[in-house]
Parts: structure tokens; sequence; C-alpha cells
């Protein structure tokens, strides 16, 4: 009972303190170069605005979006999202970087945010960074634990952003539990590329891999080329929960999701308190922009042993009880 | 590893890769050998892919579930033949800019089969897809490679080969000598299409066993300039699929092994290796079809 309380006080603090509903109106547009139903990058971060939306209703947050918006066609959705008052303009992708920091300096009560980025930018700017090396890590730990060749391998999109960081988690995590086990690292130089990623996880089974993981869109193209192995004990750890809702999840043992409803809520608080950007706003287990579930349905695979051990390192990481270092893989 | 199964390895993941390309850039000769370059083949493809995947998709659990696939791939083939006769129709009839009007089909096939899939589909779903049959491949895959000497024997050794080759070649000439000329580019474009729409087909029910809006992912570009590297014959354009797909699978062998090496090289190794040899391949005697790329007008004095 006490710990109930307890739990209920640190709720009501969280929810008082870092999101208190909007005191004024405030007007969202996301400009996505995928769709808003992708199943993927694009979808969890307009998911994450209309859950806010929801919850403070539409007569407090006004939202709008642009899908299929390459670079060069943003401005001219950013510059209408201005001249229709929006407050706050996503642009959710690094690759929405230069266009942000141009418009930005011309229209300077507006704030804008894109992301992923570690970048501090102008005073109008927020970036977002997903602190993906702690998924990476808990896949990892499960991923050491699970194999039996100690082969493991990693498809990734590019070395880079959270994906660099996904990785580098990911082989720390391995580490901390098989020593022995070699993770082996390759990148298909995509983030859509789906058949090439499938061409990559056959070549990392044939390698002798048993455990895969992978993240970004393409991710999907490696974990079917998984399910093709359906009776051999080959397993997948994904970067996305919705892979748990699809018919490969049969090969998923755990998988772990962005929650942007935290840098969402942060943007219209700090909005409101006249913080217009020069931030980067983290996302991490602690302040809930991660979920990590596991695939009950995945069979004897995930032991009680597997379970607990993972389940002790997201306490950890939540708890700032582990640190990562990262920075340290190269 | 031992170097044997390493290079098992490589080929087994890299042969089955190529058919695609090989579909589409032995279409897409059927095309220039005419005298027509279609830019338009990705959005064929991607046309091609969507339908071949939606067959078994919707037809699951229903009576015809056995012949799924083989529906989807006739439809791809169709609606590849269509686009070609689309496509013929906007650079044959109308004579309008060949690059221009390819890349306008690419984005309209790319489009069209995107916006489809999210309004019936939506989001991922995977199917069964193509049964290996022998080796690991499936019979589309034997299917390509039995087309190689087949497409080589239409073009060289039937009349409609030399008709296609005259079009292509000198088209006042075959006009003069009573050969159609439009009604040649029309065939050779639709043959090219339904070619198009059976790799689309390939990629979707044979290596993906999905479909996504970017499945085809710039392959139908890598097929137009297969069909110069391989000078506009089958045998060569097999070889560059070949050349292509295992560069692929070996740099990505390369770095599953760990070896010390910026994966952005390895990443670039088949698009470099395509590009040298292009560039040596320019000295050779095999010319292209000489009005490639040109409209051919009748009423035209030259």
């Amino acid at each position: 009972m006490k710990r109930f309380v307890f739990a209920l006080v640190a709720l009501c603090l969280i929810v008082g303190v870092v999101a208190a509903a909007p005191k004024t109106k405030v007007k969202i547009a996301l400009i996505v170069e995928s769709t808003v139903d992708d199943k993927g990058w694009c979808q969890a971060m307009h998911d994450a605005i209309t859950a806010v939306q929801k919850k403070y209703g539409s007569a407090l947050v006004e939202y709008s979006y642009s899908e299929k918006m390459k670079p060069v066609d943003a401005g001219s959705a950013a510059r209408q999202y201005v001249a229709k008052g929006f407050d706050i303009i996503i642009c959710h992708g690094a690759q929405y970087k230069n266009l942000v920091l141009e418009m930005a300096e011309e229209f300077p009560k507006t704030t804008f945010a894109f992301g992923t980025s570690g970048e501090i930018g102008p005073k109008n700017v927020f970036t977002y960074m997903p602190e993906s090396e702690e998924t990476g890590y808990v896949n990892g730990i499960i991923a050491g634990l699970v194999t039996k060749s100690n082969i493991i391998g990693l498809v990734g999109p590019v070395d880079g952003g959270d994906a660099a960081r996904y990785n580098r988690g990911f082989i720390l995590g391995v580490r901390a539990v098989n020593p022995k086990a070699n993770v082996q690292v390759a990148y298909t130089g995509s983030f859509g590329d789906f058949v090439k990623a499938a061409e990559l996880a056959h070549t990392q089974i044939k390698a002798g891999a048993d455990v895969l993981t992978g993240s970004a869109q393409q991710a999907l193209g490696a974990l079917r080329a998984v399910a093709e192995y359906k009776d051999k004990n080959i397993w997948w750890l994904g970067q996305d929960t919705a892979q748990l809702t699809i018919p490969e999840s049969y090969k998923v043992i755990a998988a772990a999701s962005y929650a942007y409803e935290a840098v969402v809520e942060q943007l219209i608080d700090k909005r409101q308190a006249g913080v217009l950007g020069g931030e980067v706003l983290p996302l991490n287990f602690a302040n809930g922009g991660f979920i990590y579930k596991f695939n009950d349905k995945v069979g004897p695979v995930l032991t009680a042993d597997i379970r607990k051990a993972a389940e002790k390192a997201l306490a950890d990481i939540t708890a700032n009880k582990i640190t990562i270092p990262w920075k340290d893989v190269k | 590893m031992n170097i044997f199964a390493f290079i098992t390895n490589v080929l087994s993941i890299g042969i089955p890769f190529s058919v695609s390309l090989l579909l589409a850039s032995t279409g897409e000769m059927f095309n220039q050998r005419a005298g027509i370059f279609n830019l338009g083949c990705e959005g064929i493809m991607s046309m091609g892919a969507f339908l071949a995947f939606m067959a078994p998709h919707t037809l699951q659990g229903t009576a015809l579930e056995p012949w799924a696939n083989m529906l989807g791939i006739l439809a791809a083939m169709l609606m590849g033949g269509l686009m070609g006769m689309l496509f013929a129709l906007a650079t044959v009839t109308f004579r309008a800019p060949q690059g221009i009007a390819g890349i306008g089909l690419h984005m309209l096939g790319w489009g069209v089969a995107g916006t489809l899939f999210r309004f019936f589909v939506g989001g991922v779903t995977g199917i069964p897809g193509l049964k290996p049959v022998f080796l690991g491949m499936n019979a589309l895959a034997y299917l390509a490679f039995l087309l190689v000497p087949a497409s080589w024997y239409i073009l060289f050794k039937t009349p409609w080969g030399l008709k296609v080759r005259a079009v292509g070649t000198y088209p006042r000439a075959a006009d003069t000598m009573g050969v159609n000329v439009a009604r040649t580019r029309y065939q050779a474009l639709i043959a090219g299409g339904v070619l198009a729409g059976l790799a689309g087909a390939y990629l979707s029910l044979g290596q993906a066993k999905m479909f996504a809006d970017d499945i085809v992912a710039g392959r139908g570009f890598i097929a137009v300039a297969l069909v110069y590297f391989g000078r506009w014959n089958p045998f060569l354009i097999l070889g560059g699929s070949l050349l292509f797909s295992i560069a692929q699978s070996l740099q990505l062998a390369i770095q599953v092994q760990g070896i010390a090496f910026p994966y952005e090289f390895a990443v670039m190794l088949p698009y470099v290796l395509v590009i040298l040899v292009l560039a040596f391949a320019g000295g050779s005697t095999v010319r292209g079809p000489a009005e490639l790329g040109k409209p051919y007008n009748r009423e035209k004095r030259v």
C-alpha cells in the first residue's frame, strides 16, 4: 500500500510538473517524409501528438500535418503553417536541419523542432534525441543470453544518429552478459531498402548468427528474412513495438519503441513558459520516452531468467544506476 | 569460416538477388533496341510489385489461394504491359521527350502504387511468397535465366527482332521497307513493360515477401544502366546483373566478417564497379541503337 501511495504521488508529481495542461491554445504542425501511418518512424511522432491532443482536447491543442515532404518541398509547407499562426512546427527527421535553421531565422517567434539530433539549435529551435543506447542495451542483454552460436547479427541502416547509439548500446548489453559473443555489425546504407536489409540478414544468418537485431524502417525486411527460418532457432530483437503485432512476431523476443509524448509535452510546456528553443530534449526510459515490451507468445526462448535480467537492466537504467558508455564503442 | 563456404554464401545470396535486375534490364533492352529509353522502369516495377503482392494478400483463405501467386504475377505483367503502352502513347504517338516522359511514368507508378497500398492495406503486412523449387531459388528465377537465351534468339534470329533493331537503328529505312515503325515500337515498349512488371512481382513475391512504398529502391534505374553496361545484348546484361548483385552480396559479407573497412565504401562498391566497367567498356566496338532517344516523324524531312 505504501508503495502504491508513493507511486501515485510520484505519478501526480510527474504529471503535474512535466505535463501541465497548456494555458492557452497551442497549434502544432508536423512535417514528415513518409506517411503518418507508416507503422514506424513518422507514425510514432504522429501518434504522440494525437495522444497529447486527446489528453488536453482539441480546443487546447490544434494539430495539422503534411506527409511525403522531401526537404525541398517542406519549406513551402512550413511557411504556410507559419502564415496560419502555428506555434510549434515539428520537422520529423534530421534531413530537415538546414530548412529548419533557415526558417527559424526568418520567423523568430515560431518554435521549430527537428530530430533526431543532439545539436543545440538557435533560440527558437528545439532538437530531440532518443538516447537509444538504453533500448539497445536491454535488447543486447537478451541477445547475449539467448545466443547459442555466440554470433549475433546487427542490421544497421547507417552509422549515425540514434541508430549509432542503439547499435553501441546493444553491443555493450551483449558484452555485459556474454563476453564471448561476437556481434557482427553491418550496414545497408539505407533507411528504407527492405530488400537489401533482407539480403544482409540472410548473409548474417549464413555466417552463423542466431539472434539478430536492427533499427529504422528497413529492419522489417531483415525481420521478414529471419521469419523465413521458421523451424530454426533464429530470433529477432526489435527496435519498434509494432513488430510485435505483425505475423512475423513469433520470431520477436522483445521490442522497444519511442514514445514521443515526452517530447511533445516538453515542447508545449517550454513554449508556454516562454522558452522557444535552444535546448536538446532527450528521450529515455526515465522520462517515459521509451516503451519496452516482451513478447509472451514467443515461447520457451524467453526464459524467466532472461526476462529477469532484462527487467533488472530496465530498472537500473530508469533509476540511473548504470551508465552506458556508448561513445567508447568504436 | 573457410573460403569455400564464404564464396558459396556470397553466390547463394547474390544470384537470386540478380533476378529482378535481370528481368527489368532485359525488358529495357527491348525498349532501347527499338530506339526508346524508358526511365519509367522503376515506376512500372513499383506497380508490378504492388499488384503481385495484392493477389496473395486479398485471396488468403479463399478458394483461389493456390493460384494467388500466379494471378499476382499475371496482374503485374498485364499492368506492366499497359504502362508500357501508355509510355508508347506519350513517346511514339505524341513524340514527347523520352527522358521527361520516363520520369513522369516513374512518379506515376511509384505514387499510385504507394497510394493504393495505403488505401487498401496500409502498414506492414507480409505474404507467404514464392517457394523455392531448386537450390533455394523459385521458379520465377529460373524462368528469368531461361529468358536470356530466349531474348537473344528473339532479337537476333526472328523477323520481329530484326524489325525491332531496324526501327531503333534507322527507322526511316525500316519505314521505306514497309515496317510499321510506330507499331513495332509499341510492341517493344509493351514487351519491356511486361518484363518490368514481372521484375517488380519478383521483388515483392520472391524476395521481400512484402510491399512497401520504396520497395524498388532505385533498382529500376540500375536496370537502365545495366542495359548500357551490357551493350544491348541479353548475355552481357545477364553478366552485368550478376556482377552487380554478387558485388552487393560480397560487400555485405565483407562487412559481416568484421573486416576493418569503412562501411560507406563497402556500400558503394557495386555502384563503383558498374561505373568502372562502363568507363572501360567505352571503347567497345559495339554501338548502341543509333536512333536511341529520338522520336520518329515520317513527315519530317532530314
